[in-house]
């Protein structure tokens, strides 16, 4: 199917709506997802700052996404639900947690993803990780669902921590550049 | 001192405190010296086994949480030691026992042979809370006033190399449920 071309990355001054992130919030705050852990992006931004905002949420700055993973995987042994909100290169950080404890494991958790690498990118270091995610993942037994538009966060993302929650899964959710206008080249 | 010796003699003061072990010989050690439910034996994913003991402890802040670690794992991983030290959850216990080697892969000198100071980066990343232990009496101490006095802490074990026996049933999801059972998080 033909799509419209994305929002290319646009030139630093424009602010992209934030209507998403508000969306991706009550989504996840529904879903009692209380332990969010990030490695900073510029995209996430805002999402992170209307998490923090909640007295029952945790957020967790980390210094890599593998450690990312590993504390909301412990935050869920604790009892608590949890999301990593990443990039698509953060990925490719947290294959060996991933493989080797959360899913042999069976922990459940929302990978969100922030992409890079589709359309509109204009870093070609991007590009390569940015595409195979979708692949990578599956060869790990790890289900991805993209968000192209506001009106599949609810319908996908609360399906998706659905799925996670209630098989023991690692479910990943991919914010496209389509719905959040992507990187700002500075 | 020998790291099972140094576990059998903290056993007794764990009470409801759960332990994080890491892969391979602390998990090990572990279990040969204390099976119990409160335990959660890592198989994998070295390097970030600190990490589930921070994510356990920010999800469960009134509970004590031993993470007995080793240096190979800690050098692979010492932004985490940031992170935990940012965030202080004061419960929270780190034992990185330090033998110099990676011992399961064959005993390869760790750069904690050649210098490296856990104890002197855990310090640096922002821990306040640390101390370095050679004998049995000097870490039953440590740990004994980690469980009582606000941490984190940080426990740098000096030990020898020694033998380890693998009897820890390889069942990942009996070794979560158990555990999850134990410390009452089942059924989120």
């Amino acid at each position: 199917m033909a799509q419209p071309h994305a929002a290319p990355s646009r030139p630093a001054g424009e602010a992209p709506s934030q209507r998403w992130s508000v969306a991706v919030a009550e989504v996840l705050l529904k879903h009692r997802v209380h332990v969010v852990a990030y490695v900073p992006d510029e995209v996430t931004g805002h999402l992170l700052n209307r998490l923090q905002a909640q007295p029952a949420c945790t957020v967790v700055c980390c210094t890599r996404e593998e450690e990312a993973v590993a504390t909301v995987a412990g935050a869920y042994l604790g009892g608590k639900r949890g999301a990593v909100v990443l990039q698509t290169s953060g990925i490719g950080n947290s294959m060996n947690v991933l493989g080797s404890f959360v899913v042999p494991y069976q922990i459940p958790m929302l990978l969100i993803v922030s992409e890079r690498g589709g359309l509109g990118e204009f870093n070609p270091a991007q590009v390569p990780l940015g595409h195979a995610l979708p692949r990578v993942l599956d060869a790990l037994g790890i289900q991805t669902f993209a968000l192209t538009s506001e009106a599949d966060i609810a319908p996908v993302l609360s399906g998706a921590a659905d799925l996670a929650f209630a098989t023991m899964a690692p479910v990943a959710v991919v914010l496209t550049m389509r719905l959040t206008g992507g990187k700002t080249l500075r | 001192m020998k790291r099972l010796d140094a576990i059998r003699r903290i056993v007794p003061l764990l009470g409801a405190a759960a332990v994080i072990s890491n892969l391979g010989r602390n998990t090990y050690d572990l279990y040969e010296a204390a099976d119990r439910p409160e335990n959660f034996y890592m198989w994998g994913a070295m390097g970030s086994t600190s990490s589930v003991g921070f994510g356990l402890a920010l999800a469960q802040p009134a509970r004590p949480v031993v993470v007995l670690d080793g240096d190979g794992s800690m050098l692979m991983s010492l932004g985490c030691l940031t992170t935990i030290a940012a965030h202080h959850p004061s419960k929270l216990v780190l034992v990185v026992f330090d033998n110099g080697t990676y011992e399961t892969t064959g005993g390869q000198a760790t750069h904690t042979k050649r210098g490296a100071d856990l104890e002197a980066i855990a310090r640096g990343a922002g821990l306040t809370r640390t101390v370095t232990v050679v004998t049995l009496d000097e870490f039953a101490g440590a740990v004994e006033r980690a469980l009582q006095e606000p941490g984190p802490w940080f426990i740098l074990a000096k030990i020898e190399q020694a033998t380890a026996f693998a009897r820890v049933p390889r069942r990942p999801i009996y070794l979560k449920d158990r555990f999850m059972e134990a410390i009452g998080t089942v059924g989120i």
